[in-house]
């Protein structure tokens, strides 16, 4: 195969595993900026990618999968938020909870159940998709993909420059001058969570019935916290974190393409990366580096 | 009471009253705001300063009395309708967010879109008329305390407020800063007709920059009168005249052990004559504490002598708590020296005062004072670990030992030796760690607001502890807000007002005037 051809295959599968990524990016750095480190975004995805396949194969149609997948993400972040706020346990052991318990469900169910294969179509734009190199690549791909090109600029707009986006910020920095303000802290992060959780679970959806067509167990295999790692990496930057989102999708293309390549490397090694990656940037930018100060701080009304 | 009232009052409390179980912390309140004036409130912590103003915010509920306003009688009970009716109120404690940026703070708590250029043009026409420039895209965290606190205040002001209310605004502000803020003031009730109410303790604020001026003291006016017709002086003995006179009056009752009193009396003259070449057990020298970028505690000398009981008294907030976070080793201070027994700590290291001898009843005993989830028996020997183990193991039965004797000699009252400290009373949790401390043989012993929070009984106990510990040659350095406290145990009296030492008094030279002089800040 010629230079440009491994080029335009990488590219292209880096495209295809950074969509999911970025899906449920834009919901982590939502939950993130609002002050909750979550965790369970692993689950969300998990229990998105499960809930399209069964909902695809049950009504025969993708893009209901897609809508029930988010449906489910949504799902585990009211139960996250419930248990967080209203029940008042550590989000951190909520998270870990539900990121085993939906794990352990799917593969169950997985299990016990035979569901058919259903995709979404394939758009290609014309005259870009000519391009050399990365026409193929970028222009044509599964439709979901083309959403990104609104949500993006969308999230950034709701979290700078929306009234709820500013209460938002606010909560996520300081929540007690937030509370004296007269801002509802908790609900705030919860609807922040839910955010997440619709795009987290259609992040998985995504994955499963737009790029892969099945399920399989345990078919995210940690890219929730690769969401996660993007958001450190991203600085909780909406730019940025979108940045390494390609980046750690690129990085996966490549441990998917280097033994066709005829490259041995540990795979094992390569699905480091990412984290490596996040640390480093860490390291590097430390000094930039901004987190929510309020992040993973549980806000309790009336205590000092 | 108020010549003034009637058709210009803006505001009026009449008879609130508001006590939290057996404290009453507002006693029959009667207290007129007029338009156009600023009306200073003077009083020391626990006066009911804050409570009054709580009430009036809608933040508690009184037990007692009514509220009229603009003539008619209101009922307050939520923040929201304090602000409806243009009740405004700039908190002692910022309440601004400090990555946002000026504008998305000033509408922050308002409903509705965005409009950001609306948003900015308000911030600045807001600050044009009062003289508060600020740029409205600047972020908050980037700007100076004084800065800060214009953007406090244009948030409040942008709401048109008819009564303004400032808890201690100049405490974090430079001296220029405090002017510019008054002559904003004054503009706001001159040319607005506006009631401004400016919480103080600081008399030379009080008396530069009011009209009327009103002293509450436990919980009562205790003095109100036109600012013009009184002076700093009667001002100070009215602040702080209540508990020293009381203090007479009891010692004259005979309820206080006056012979105790004049005997360390005594013995603290005697130190004072004697020991000026000796050596303090324990000297500040030149201290200086900044605390995020703001100089809380500045140039701050101390000496104790063994013996002696030195009491460290003022309006809280005046940096006496981050004083006592550097003499816990928590806080590193920006310079000066610790010496002990003459010789310099390196603060630098963690423990380094614990092992030069000094011991410490920390001011807040959740946060640092103990382990709550922790046994009495663990929590009693923490800091002497190595008498009741040896390199790698600990024996429980010496652990037990130790605890059973210091639990007996120090009537600490608790379940079992192994039952958690959360689990005991907030008296014999401070009984543990007064036990604990002085276990350890310290030359020095720092109490910080020892008796807050406690009952009749531990109070007492607490102060019997404080005495034997002076009496057997350890120099005890109490940090309190409480007069009566400092009054009754103290050979000596240092006044900390922002950060600085304003004076030294031994006991018998600390009148009501020269303490309420110092407190305020001025020279006595």
């Amino acid at each position: 195969m010629s230079v440009a051809g491994d080029v335009s295959t990488i590219l292209a599968s880096g495209v295809r595993l950074t969509g999911p990524l970025a899906f449920a990016a834009c919901g982590e750095y939502i939950a993130e900026r609002a002050g909750t480190m979550n965790i369970s975004v692993e689950a969300m995805m998990l229990g998105g990618a499960f809930a399209s396949v069964a909902t695809a194969s049950a009504t025969g149609s993708a893009t209901i999968g897609l809508v029930v997948g988010a449906a489910v993400g949504f799902a585990v972040a009211v139960l996250h938020g419930t248990l967080a706020h209203r029940a008042e346990i550590n989000t951190f052991v909520v998270g870990l909870v539900l990121n085993s318990l939906v794990l352990g469900l799917t593969s169950y169910l997985i299990a016990v159940s035979r569901f058919d294969s259903h995709q979404v179509s394939l758009v290609s734009i014309p005259l870009l998709r000519d391009i050399p190199m990365v026409g193929r690549a970028l222009f044509v791909e599964r439709w979901p993909v083309y959403l990104l090109l609104v949500l993006v600029p969308l999230t950034w707009w709701l979290v700078e420059r929306s009234r709820w986006g500013l209460e938002l910020r606010a909560v996520g920095e300081n929540p007690r001058a937030a509370d004296v303000t007269g801002i509802r802290v908790n609900v705030r992060r919860r609807q922040a969570l839910m955010w997440c959780g619709l795009l987290g679970g259609f992040g998985g959806a995504y994955l499963a019935v737009g790029e892969v067509g099945s399920f399989n167990q345990n078919m995210t295999a940690g890219r929730g916290y690769i969401v996660i790692a993007a958001v450190i990496f991203g600085a909780w930057r909406l730019g940025r974190t979108m940045l390494g989102c390609v980046l750690f999708g690129l990085a996966d293309a490549m441990r998917l393409a280097l033994p066709a390549l005829g490259v041995t490397l540990n795979g094992q090694f390569l699905i480091a990366v990412p984290y490596v990656l996040a640390l480093l940037a860490m390291l590097v930018f430390a000094t930039q580096y901004r987190e929510p100060k309020a992040l993973g701080q549980p806000f309790e009304r009336g205590s000092s | 009471m108020d010549p003034a009232g009637g058709a210009a009052s803006a505001l009026q409390l009449l008879g609130i009253t508001k006590s939290y179980g057996s404290v009453v912390a507002c006693d029959a309140v009667d207290l007129a705001i007029n338009k156009g004036e600023i009306h200073g409130l003077l009083g020391e912590n626990g006066a009911g300063k804050s409570t009054l103003m709580k009430i009036l915010l809608g933040l508690v509920h009184r037990d007692a009395g009514s509220i009229v306003y603009g003539g008619k009688p209101v009922e307050i009970n939520t923040p929201q309708v304090a602000a409806a009716l243009g009740l405004g109120m700039v908190h002692q404690h910022f309440s601004l967010i400090e990555p946002l940026r000026v504008w998305e703070n000033v509408i922050l708590g308002d409903v509705g879109r965005i409009d950001r250029l609306a948003a900015c043009r308000q911030v600045e026409e807001v600050g044009l008329r009062y003289g508060l420039p600020i740029n409205p895209m600047a972020r908050v965290e980037q700007l100076s305390a004084g800065e800060r606190q214009r953007v406090e205040l244009i948030k409040c002001l942008r709401r048109d407020p008819a009564v303004l209310i400032l808890d201690e605004p100049t405490s974090v502000l430079t001296q220029a800063e405090s002017a510019e803020l008054f002559s904003v003031l004054r503009r706001v009730v001159q040319e607005e007709n506006r009631a401004v109410i400016l919480i103080s303790h600081k008399l030379a604020e009080i008396t530069a920059a009011t009209d009327r001026v009103t002293v509450l003291s436990k919980g009562r006016v205790v003095f109100q009168s036109a600012t013009g017709d009184t002076t700093a002086t009667e001002l100070a003995r009215q602040m702080v005249g209540r508990e020293v006179s009381l203090r007479a009056e009891a010692a004259a009752l005979g309820v206080l052990p006056v012979e105790q009193y004049r005997v360390e009396l005594a013995s603290a003259e005697q130190v004072e004559s004697a020991s000026p070449d000796r050596p303090a057990a324990l000297r500040l020298r030149e201290l200086e504490v900044d605390v995020g970028g703001v100089a809380v505690v500045k140039r701050l000398s101390l000496d104790v002598r063994a013996g002696e009981i030195v009491g460290l008294y003022g309006v809280e907030g005046n940096g006496q708590s981050t004083l006592g976070d550097v003499l816990s080793g928590l806080v590193q201070p920006t310079s000066g020296s610790i010496e002990l027994g003459g010789v310099p700590v390196e603060l630098n290291r963690p423990g380094a005062l614990q092992r030069a001898g000094l011991g410490i009843v920390p001011e807040d005993r959740h946060r640092c004072g103990v382990v709550l989830d922790m046994s009495v028996a663990e929590n009693l020997s923490l800091k002497a670990l190595g008498d009741i183990g040896g390199r790698h193991l600990l024996s429980r039965r010496k652990m037990h030992a130790v605890a059973r004797r210091l639990v007996a000699e120090f009537n600490i009252v608790a379940p079992s030796l192994d039952a958690p400290v959360r689990s005991v009373s907030g008296g014999n949790q401070q009984r543990l760690v007064v036990a604990r401390e002085l276990s350890a043989n310290p030359t020095v012993l720092v109490a910080a607001q020892p008796t807050r929070g406690l009952d009749v009984a531990a109070i007492e106990d607490m102060y019997l502890r404080l005495r034997e510990a002076a009496s057997s040659g350890v120099a005890v350095l109490l940090i309190s807000t409480e007069l009566e406290e400092v009054m009754e145990l103290c050979s000596r009296v240092a006044v900390i007002s922002s950060g600085r030492i304003t004076g030294v008094l031994s006991i018998v030279e600390a009148t009501a005037e020269r303490l309420g002089m110092l407190v305020g800040g001025m020279a006595a």
